[in-house]
């Protein structure tokens, strides 16, 4: 089973509903669930609480956990120095806590299973260091220290953990972002074109693919910084 | 009982262990590897004693007030948490 936050919407639904459409089973995890092509929890990934019940609901039903895929994010744009702190702590809370929660309680049902692969994500943003997102880039930051410590902890458990760090995708996190400053972060990508949920979903279907085990600890962005 | 569990992982029934025998630290008996299946093995037993075994408290790792500080902090966490629940 291929567990994956953030699947009602973004690149966790087109994630989602690209490996299950490949054969993968899915249990998505999101706060509001809906009919889906694959199976759909609900969990709000910044509850430590929740996050834990439904490990152990999974846990208990048996089916080896072989993939982790932490899609859930929440975005803000911001001065730092005029960032409201609901809005520091929502995005830390959703984007770093809500990583970690989940490769916490996930991970010993990898180890179980005999191994898999976590995938974290990040943002371009992070490299960037992109104006006006510092509390979002912070997050985001996190993730990605976590995910390189985490890939030593869990080497030993044959479990890789990377991170895909996206540019501008066409979901509903950019919401609120304008053309102009969508060009000038592509425009800042070393392959400069917007690419799409559907490139995404091709690096996924890499990373969790057995031949790529050998790479962990990896931030993947996406059209390259 | 967890000196039985950490037999088995060591591989050797018959290896002589304490209960002031480290987890964690310098002289810890096990390797990191070796304690996360431990706790993997805590939480079966617990399960089917029919409670769930936390392993993530906040003074877990504590060498100096942490349950991985001996096995006998292990062990007296574990039954803690079973009564606890009981």
């Amino acid at each position: 089973m291929i567990v994956v936050t953030g699947a009602s919407r973004g690149l966790g639904r087109s994630i989602s509903e690209r490996l299950a459409s490949k054969g993968y089973e899915i249990c998505g995890v999101a706060r509001t669930v809906f009919p889906a092509s694959f199976e759909l929890a609900s969990v709000d990934v910044a509850s430590e609480a929740q996050v834990r019940e439904f490990a152990r609901a999974i846990r208990d039903r048996g089916i080896p956990v072989t993939c982790l895929i932490n899609a859930a994010g929440v975005a803000a744009m911001n001065l730092a120095l005029m960032a409201p702190p609901a809005t520091v702590r929502s995005l830390v809370a959703t984007n770093l806590f809500g990583t970690m929660f989940m490769c916490q309680s996930i991970a010993p049902l990898m180890i179980r299973a005999g191994g898999g692969s976590i995938i974290n994500f990040s943002t371009i943003a992070v490299s960037l260091a992109l104006a006006g997102e510092s509390a979002y880039v912070a997050s985001k930051a996190g993730v990605e220290a976590y995910s390189r410590t985490l890939a030593r902890e869990l080497a030993r458990h044959s479990i890789s953990v990377n991170c895909i760090a996206p540019g501008p995708i066409d979901t509903e996190l950019l919401r609120g972002v304008s053309a102009e400053q969508r060009s000038s972060v592509v425009g800042q990508q070393i392959i400069q074109r917007q690419f799409e949920a559907q490139d995404v979903c091709d690096v996924v279907e890499l990373m969790i693919d057995p031949r790529s085990r050998s790479l962990t600890g990896h931030v993947l962005h996406i059209g390259g910084v | 009982m967890v000196i039985n569990e950490i037999r088995m992982i060591l591989g050797d029934p018959s290896v002589t262990l304490t209960g002031e025998a480290a987890l964690i630290g310098d002289n810890r008996i096990i390797d990191s590897t070796g304690l996360v299946e431990l706790c993997l093995r805590l939480e079966d037993k617990a399960i089917s004693m029919g409670f769930e075994f936390d392993w993530t408290s906040e003074t877990a790792m504590s060498k100096s007030r942490g349950m991985f500080r001996t096995i006998g902090a292990l062990q007296d966490e574990f039954m803690r948490q079973k009564s606890s629940r009981e």
